[in-house]
């Protein structure tokens, strides 16, 4: 009875629905992994997480390739109506709170997938922009939990898409922001490696996994994400991987090795420009000799 | 020796796991039968064993115990130990020798299909929710009402124990006999009501939903007693306790043992029916809440804190219910009472009055914990830490005398003597206590019998 708080786990699982690439996919005549297999995978892994404790919860979130969508909890009222509508299906042995949510999550999966069909579709994926709102998320519910718990809170990024270096900047910003409030992010990667988020989760202590195999996604996703930050520590887990830390530059996008810092607002780019774009700092040029003396020189690695 | 002495008179309260362990192992099968019990189950084993459990759900074959032993870090070998212990007391998995000779782990196949049937689906509907859709209710009943039910029925019981009279109706006799089954009251003779015992009192210290549960593992126990069957009724309790507030379920499918059940939960308001005929009922949020009372999780979510203890051992209780105030003064004396608040002092004379009780300290803080008023709860710990510390304090004063039976030798005629009884004493570690100067000693009661033979010895070969 020594201490009274109790510890719930808020899970933010943001799902990279990006349309090019998963219908790259279904082409392939043999899809590794198709998109209802992945969504059933990660709705097993919500339910798994919500049956450790009572107070644990889930939110899901859908990066597309132009927006990010909310698909759960949704606001109260339609949760209610939900809750009519759905009484007659549910005839199975499931527990009715994973039934409900199984079933919102599916439906919202299903409007999105035929609601943009004209849209012209990109390669990448808004992941800060989803990441952003699984943060402001968060931030609500440590406002609003009831006095006494304690909230541990996580995200699980699911990506398949390739990276967009135009994000850099966004992200990091996020990454940063949650590695204040401590919140920790981890990547499941399906495809392509993203340098990117294998800076987030290095920064915010998560786990970052390419998955091996992606028909055993379920697996993966119990044995490595499911533990929480703090029973990681007892379980063995896999290596970390070697972190690709190159950084975007701010003028044309591009991951670069080396390139120019300003010395004032510490901002990158991949060829010496004389007036800084983000903070218009003039850089004085005296003589054409010495300019490599002046211009500030720096690897970023 | 002095704890052994105070702790037998503390409230044994178990938790899900101590008691299912004492069930026969052939009760435990069956209860896996139903996803509801293996949920509940679930949620109560030891962090690293939930991992397990979820690791191996989808493993058909067994696993050997050396590659799970390398599933976790070797600086913690020893939760891993706690927890195949765990696993296997509750017949969740057993050993089955691989092909190799090695032996493994293996999920109870009752317990895995069960448990997938939570999760995925599939299977035989719950009771209670069955293929017929009940007919939207006319007289449905809001959340707000609920609660108002249930914490009124609870209270009743409550009521009841302290002998106010607001509890005198509504009370049945199984509830009695629930009641002085668990000790919790006594019938003396001559007297028509049984009266509330030390253990009574701190039952009523406890948090709503441990109170719940305790009550319940109460009423299991003479369930075989009343014709029912145990694990229909644990079943049925684990599913209302995975229920959704607020909503209505149907009676249909249930059987006989499991309305009669449900007449009882009704009395104690852990399930709404309108009428004792009516075909649905709603679970109220004592039943959901048993689930987390498993723990030892303290949030009485559903009642709002109404305590202010300030630093100079002042207690303001904003409340009307006389129940309340009974139970407050308990540990505290009593000053003034207003209309909708009272106030009252700690004192030492108070709180050890409430430990002579066989209340425990801990009793007293967490009940001041677990009712403090929101404005309390809201800034770092609830209870000002000197007021916890002089609790303990009170109740460490009265642990300062060790009690030992004992015989006390004197009057010895010479220091010789004395010396050869005491260090015969000494040697066969029989003596308790002894003082060179006044020649006396005590020998415990145990020894006393050899010693005084070695004295008569003594004194014989000393005369002849």
């Amino acid at each position: 009875m020594a201490d009274s708080t109790s510890t719930c786990s808020l899970v933010v699982i943001i799902l990279d629905t990006n349309p090019a690439w998963w219908g790259r996919q279904s082409n392939h005549g043999n899809p590794k992994l198709s998109l209802s297999k992945c969504v059933d995978s990660l709705m097993t892994f919500a339910n798994s997480h919500l049956m450790m404790n009572h107070l644990n919860k889930i939110a899901f979130i859908a990066a597309h390739s132009n927006f990010s969508h909310f698909m759960y909890p949704k606001r109260q009222q339609r949760e209610v109506t939900d809750i009519d509508t759905n009484i007659g299906e549910i005839n199975d042995g499931k527990y009715e709170l994973f039934d409900r949510m199984n079933n919102q999550i599916k439906d919202e999966i299903k409007s999105l997938v035929l609601k943009n069909m004209e849209v012209e579709f990109e390669n990448d994926s808004l992941i800060a922009g989803a990441l952003s709102m699984a943060l402001c998320y968060i931030h609500r519910m440590e406002k609003e939990k009831p006095i006494g718990v304690k909230m541990t809170s996580r995200v699980l990024v699911v990506k398949a898409s390739e990276d967009n270096p135009a994000q850099y900047m966004n992200l990091m910003n996020t990454v940063f922001t949650a590695q204040k409030q401590n919140v920790v992010i981890d990547a499941c990667i399906l495809d392509n490696d993203s340098g990117l988020l294998q800076q987030a989760c290095d920064i915010t202590g998560g786990v970052y996994l390419k998955i091996p195999q992606p028909q055993g996604m379920l697996q993966y996703l119990l044995w490595v994400y499911l533990p929480d930050p703090s029973t990681r520590e007892q379980l063995t887990l896999p290596a970390r991987v070697q972190v690709d830390y190159r950084a975007a530059c701010f003028c044309h996008r591009n991951l670069i090795d080396i390139g120019y810092v300003c010395s004032v607002c510490l901002s990158i780019f991949c060829s010496f420009s004389p007036i800084c774009s983000t903070c218009q700092t003039t850089f004085k040029i005296i003589a054409p000799p010495k300019l490599t003396k002046k211009k500030s020189k720096k690897p970023t690695t | 020796m002095a704890n052994s002495l105070f702790s037998t008179r503390t409230l044994d309260c178990k938790d899900l796991h101590v008691y299912l362990k004492t069930l026969p192992s052939h009760i435990l099968d069956r209860l896996y039968n139903h996803p509801a019990t293996c949920l509940a189950v679930f949620r109560e084993l030891p962090e690293i064993g939930k991992h397990y459990v979820m690791r191996l759900l989808f493993v058909e074959q067994p696993v050997s115990q050396a590659v799970i032993g390398l599933w976790i870090n070797n600086r913690h070998i020893n939760e891993h130990h706690i927890c195949t212990r765990a696993l296997s007391d509750l017949r969740i998995w057993y050993e089955q020798p691989l092909p190799g000779g090695m032996q493994g782990w293996i999920l109870n196949s009752t317990f895995k299909t069960n448990m997938k049937t939570a999760l995925l689906g599939g299977g035989e509907p719950w009771t209670g929710r069955g293929a017929v859709p009940l007919p939207s209710d006319k007289n449905s009943k809001d959340v707000e009402f609920l609660d108002k039910y249930a914490v009124e029925r609870w209270e009743c019981v409550l009521h009841f124990m302290v002998g106010s009279n607001e509890g005198k109706d509504g009370i049945s006799g199984d509830t009695i006999e629930v009641l002085k089954h668990s000790g919790l009251m006594k019938l003396e003779e001559g007297e028509p009501m049984p009266f509330i015992t030390p253990g009574g009192f701190q039952f009523l210290l406890m948090d709503t939903p441990s109170q719940i549960w305790f009550f319940m593992l109460q009423y299991l126990d003479m369930v075989d007693s009343r014709g029912l069957d145990l694990v229909e009724c644990l079943s049925f309790l684990f599913q209302l306790s995975f229920s959704t507030l607020g909503k209505d379920y149907s009676t249909e499918s249930m059987s006989e043992g499991q309305q009669r059940f449900l007449q009882h939960l009704r009395e104690f308001g852990l399930v709404y029916q309108r009428k004792r005929k009516e075909k649905r009922y709603y679970p109220t949020r004592l039943a959901i809440n048993l689930a987390s009372g498993l723990s030892s999780i303290t949030s009485d979510s559903n009642r709002k804190g109404f305590i202010v203890v300030e630093t100079n051992y002042r207690i303001y209780a904003y409340t009307d219910s006389p129940l309340n105030i009974a139970l407050l003064a308990l540990f505290s004396e009593m000053l003034y009472r207003f209309p909708n608040m009272a106030v009252a002092n700690l004192t030492r004379d108070s709180v050890r009055a409430a430990l002579i009780r066989g209340i425990t300290a801990e009793q007293i803080i967490s009940f001041l914990r677990t009712r403090a008023h929101q404005e309390m709860a809201k800034e770092g710990p609830a209870l000002p830490p000197t007021i916890i510390d002089q609790i303990r304090l009170w109740e460490l004063e009265r642990d300062r005398f060790k009690f030992n039976d004992g015989v006390l030798y004197s009057q010895f005629l010479s220091q010789g003597d004395f010396e050869k009884l005491r260090d015969y004493a000494k040697d066969l570690g029989v003596l308790v206590w002894d003082n060179n100067q006044k020649r006396v000693m005590v020998v415990s009661r145990a020894g006393h019998d050899t010693v005084k033979k070695y004295w008569k010895q003594l004194k014989q070969s000393g005369n002849s």
